[in-house]
């Protein structure tokens, strides 16, 4: 049981330092939102002609014209009660707009990092084992997609080339082809850490020994080779992740899905406080679980980390 | 006479053009130990991993060579021919057992891969032999040691498992490159007449790889002297050792042989430069609420001008902690240290620059204490800029510097990669000189070194000593070397000094604690007379002997 305890404790610890990292996270969000020129009153106002008295009767109302710590603390403590609020600008309650756009997020985020994960492990153990020229020409060719071509540009030719031409898919609201391009472009950032460090496993000594022993290519592969790269891929699945709960913008604008990236920057411009926060607050709270996971995972994987 | 179970004829490998062995020839035959010994670069590793079609890429293996095994010639990138033979015919135990064994499974799991290679199907049968392995090299409570992973035990106990893993599939040839040079001395005595045992009992044709003569000569039937990628004298090991015939050999037995001359302490008064007075150390604990480990407990000592104070210990003792707090250069737990009069005290003042240009430190790795990016003058030039050396005077003091270090002038353009190791570490020295130093702390300097280098090293230090009168602490864990250049010899155990001694009573005869006993008892020496026991195989091999009955023979 203690030893159980000592095991778990370093976790606890980590957990409670990203919680409070999270916290910090969305306390600074909150001040920043309130740093920008205007609020939710100005741009209902210039949409909507309201007076300046009504102006002034909505932000009272909305408890605009508070000092920004009493706003804080009372955003703080409805949210500990489970009240995320309404929007200002469509008066729905935040809690329903999230439960919309999370699903479309998760799983967008779900496919294409499964794709991804697949696609640069593929790649790399199979360039790795081989010593297959081609494979390593991959490699670098996922690397450089990544880096050379934004995934709005390559969205929008893929519109053209599969919806309009060929008219296999249809050009909104199918999640087929941004899984695809988004899953190509986040393998291609795993991919080249990944087979550099599975090289360089390849050259250690332990690999040396498995040779040694005489056994088979694949099983050295997946018992002796794939075990060492587990730490880069974890750090590396942790960080491509992180960036698709956050929402991959372009790809949801561009192909019509409604997940969290194009709530937040809906929000952002009509300054709904409510909506921006409780975004926020989502996705720092995936980022503490997602590592946290990593970590864990780690610990799992690596039997040196836990002794 | 049977044909050999293994024939290689004029091995050459090269390496962009340059030769890195040069034909070697040799026979291995079933049931005899050859050893090959050689210093670093002479092409004894290249040799064996050839053996087991393990050569890494890029090397270019000569068309006019020929291994042959069972008869059969086989060409030196087959892999697929040479994959049948490892873990069934040839095994091999390497020098790093740490980084061999995989860290990620579990030492039976990797044991039980060996066995599955070797065709055993029942899995009752591959625990059975697990433990039976483990039981064979002599590991204790095997079952249990089986579940364990390889960061869970110790180096020597990594090693007994690299050996049971290497006998797991029934090899009739084992190959050991460097088994015992990662190990501490204690447990390399255990891993050698380990071997010796496994070799006879199975009948095994077997190959050392080593650089320690006395490993070589205790292991090997016959020894095959290697120097610039060629084998230099052949012979049976009593009369390669006590007769050797070739130049190199003859130089690489003398070094062995002139450390074990015990020169007669010197015992006129001097001043006393360093005193340590129960002195600790920790390490401070990495995370909150962690302990802090302490890694030297109450360590006293003095260290006279003029003399050398050996600290003798294995990895982990805490000899270079407490040297580096000697030197003022770790915050103290506890206890006081008089440092050429200033005292360092927990929480007091740090050493004045001033005073710690008069204590220098000399590292083991050469390499890494030498910027690669700094001519070896320039490097020479930062201590006397330091000491506001006016630029006019630095060239002629860095040359004089070098001299005295037997290296010369033109050694000041080159870069460290230029320099052999021994050059490296006699650099090192110049350097740590030119402060004038009046405390010299030598932290295994001589360890990455080899064995002709180590002996030249030794005696720079000693003539050095003699012309500027500093007071030196010798860090190491080679007791020939330790009690060779020192006047008193202190041991550390776990953080602790257990043994004093005037270096001429180390010996099992004079010494009452039970770890320096051990230490001593476990030290491999080989016998320069060429006593020769009978081995069950009815061939000549010598005998394991301790110190205590082999020193008075020479």
């Amino acid at each position: 049981m203690t030893n159980l305890l000592h095991r778990l404790a370093p976790l606890a610890f980590t957990l409670a330092r990203m919680l409070v990292q999270a916290a910090g996270i969305v306390v600074i969000v909150f001040l920043l939102a309130r740093l920008v020129p205007g609020d939710a009153v100005d741009v209902k106002g210039l949409e909507g002609d309201l007076t300046a008295a009504q102006q002034v009767e909505l932000r009272h109302q909305l408890g605009l014209d508070r000092p920004v710590v009493e706003q804080l603390a009372g955003w703080s403590w409805r949210l500990l009660n489970g009240d995320f609020g309404a929007s200002i600008r469509f008066g729905r309650p935040v809690s329903a707009m999230l439960a919309t756009a999370l699903p479309t997020t998760l799983l967008f985020t779900a496919l294409s990092f499964t794709f991804a994960l697949l696609l640069a492990l593929g790649v790399a153990v199979s360039a790795v084992t081989t010593g297959h020229r081609g494979l390593r020409g991959l490699v670098d060719v996922l690397n450089v997609w990544s880096i050379a071509l934004p995934t709005f540009c390559v969205g929008v030719v893929g519109i053209l080339v599969f919806s309009i031409w060929l008219g296999w898919l249809p050009v909104l609201g199918s999640m087929v082809l941004p899984v695809i391009i988004i899953g190509i472009d986040s393998a291609g950032l795993i991919v080249k850490p990944l087979h550099e460090e599975l090289r360089e496993a390849a050259t250690s000594a332990h690999v040396r020994t498995a040779r040694a022993k005489g056994l088979a290519p694949s099983r050295i592969a997946l018992r002796h080779l794939l075990p060492t790269a587990v730490p880069v891929m974890l750090a590396l699945s942790g960080l491509v992740l992180t960036s698709l709960v956050a929402g991959t913008l372009t790809m949801e604008v561009l192909f019509g899905l409604p997940g969290v990236g194009s709530l937040l920057l809906n929000a952002i411009h009509g300054r709904d406080y409510p909506v921006i926060q409780a975004a926020i607050l989502v996705i720092a709270i995936a980022l503490v679980i997602i590592n946290a996971a990593t970590d864990l995972l780690h610990r799992l994987i690596d039997p040196r980390m836990t002794s | 006479m049977t044909a050999p179970l293994l024939s290689l004829r004029n091995l050459i490998i090269s390496a962009g053009g340059r030769r890195l062995v040069d034909g070697v020839s040799l026979d291995l035959e079933a049931g005899r130990t050859l050893a090959i010994i050689g210093e670093s670069g002479s092409g004894k590793s290249l040799t064996a991993l050839s053996l087991l079609g393990l050569l890494p890429d890029g090397l270019e293996v000569d068309p006019a060579t020929r291994i042959t095994v069972d008869g059969r010639v086989l060409a030196p990138r087959d892999e697929r021919g040479w994959r049948a033979l490892r873990g069934r015919r040839i095994a091999i135990v390497f020098q790093d057992p740490m980084a061999c064994l995989n860290p990620f499974m579990r030492v039976g799991e990797q044991i039980e891969e060996t066995l599955q290679r070797a065709g055993i199907a029942a899995p009752a049968e591959r625990r059975q032999r697990i433990v039976t392995g483990l039981a064979e090299v002599e590991l204790p409570n095997p079952a249990a040691l089986a579940t364990r992973y390889p960061h869970q035990l110790s180096g020597g106990q990594q090693q007994r498992v690299m050996i049971a893993m290497a006998l797991a599939g029934e090899p009739d040839l084992l190959i050991a490159d460097e088994p015992t040079s990662a190990l501490d001395a204690s447990v390399q005595a255990d891993i050698v007449a380990l071997l010796a045992r496994l070799q006879a009992k199975r009948r095994l044709a077997l190959l050392i790889i080593t650089h320690d003569l006395a490993v070589a000569g205790v292991l090997g039937h016959s020894i095959a002297v290697m120097q610039h990628g060629r084998v230099v004298e052949t012979g049976p090991a009593a009369e390669v050792i006590s007769r050797p015939r070739d130049p190199y050999t003859a130089r690489l037995v003398g070094a062995r042989r002139r450390l074990a001359d015990v020169p007669a302490a010197q015992t006129m008064a001097r001043p006393v430069a360093v005193t340590a007075e129960a002195v600790c150390v920790d390490y401070s604990a990495r995370r909150l609420f962690g302990t802090s480990f302490r890694a030297v407990h109450g360590a006293s000592l003095s260290l006279l001008a003029g003399r050398t104070l050996g600290l003798l210990g294995e990895s982990g003792s805490g000899k270079s902690t407490l040297a580096a707090a000697l030197a003022g250069m770790r915050p103290l737990a506890d206890g006081r240290i008089r440092l050429l009069g200033h005292a360092l005290e927990p929480r007091g003042k740090p050493l004045p620059d001033a005073l710690r240009r008069r204590c220098q430190m000399v590292f083991q790795n050469p390499y890494g204490a030498l910027n690669p990016r700094l001519t070896i003058g320039r490097a020479l030039a930062e201590p006397l800029a330091l000491a506001r050396v006016p630029a006019s005077a630095q060239a002629a003091r860095i040359v004089a510097g070098l001299n005295e270090v037997g290296l010369d002038a033109d050694h000041a353009m080159r870069y460290p990669h230029q320099l052999s190791g021994g050059q490296r570490q006699r650099a090192c020295i110049a350097r740590a000189l030119l402060c004038e130093p009046e405390v010299l702390i030598c932290d295994e300097v001589i360890s990455a070194l080899d064995m002709t280098v180590k002996v030249q090293i030794l005696d720079l230090l000693k003539r050095l000593q003699a012309e500027r009168g500093f007071a030196m602490l010798f860090v190491g864990h080679d007791i020939e070397a330790v009690r060779w250049i020192s006047d008193e010899v202190l041991v550390m155990h776990q953080g602790r000094i257990v043994e004093r001694c005037r270096p001429e009573q180390l010996e099992l005869s004079a010494v009452r604690d039970p770890y320096t006993r051990r230490l001593l008892s476990a030290r491999l020496m080989p016998k320069f007379d060429g006593a020769i026991v009978e081995k069950p195989g009815g061939q000549p091999r010598l005998q394991v002997s301790t110190a205590a009955d082999c020193l008075p023979a020479w």
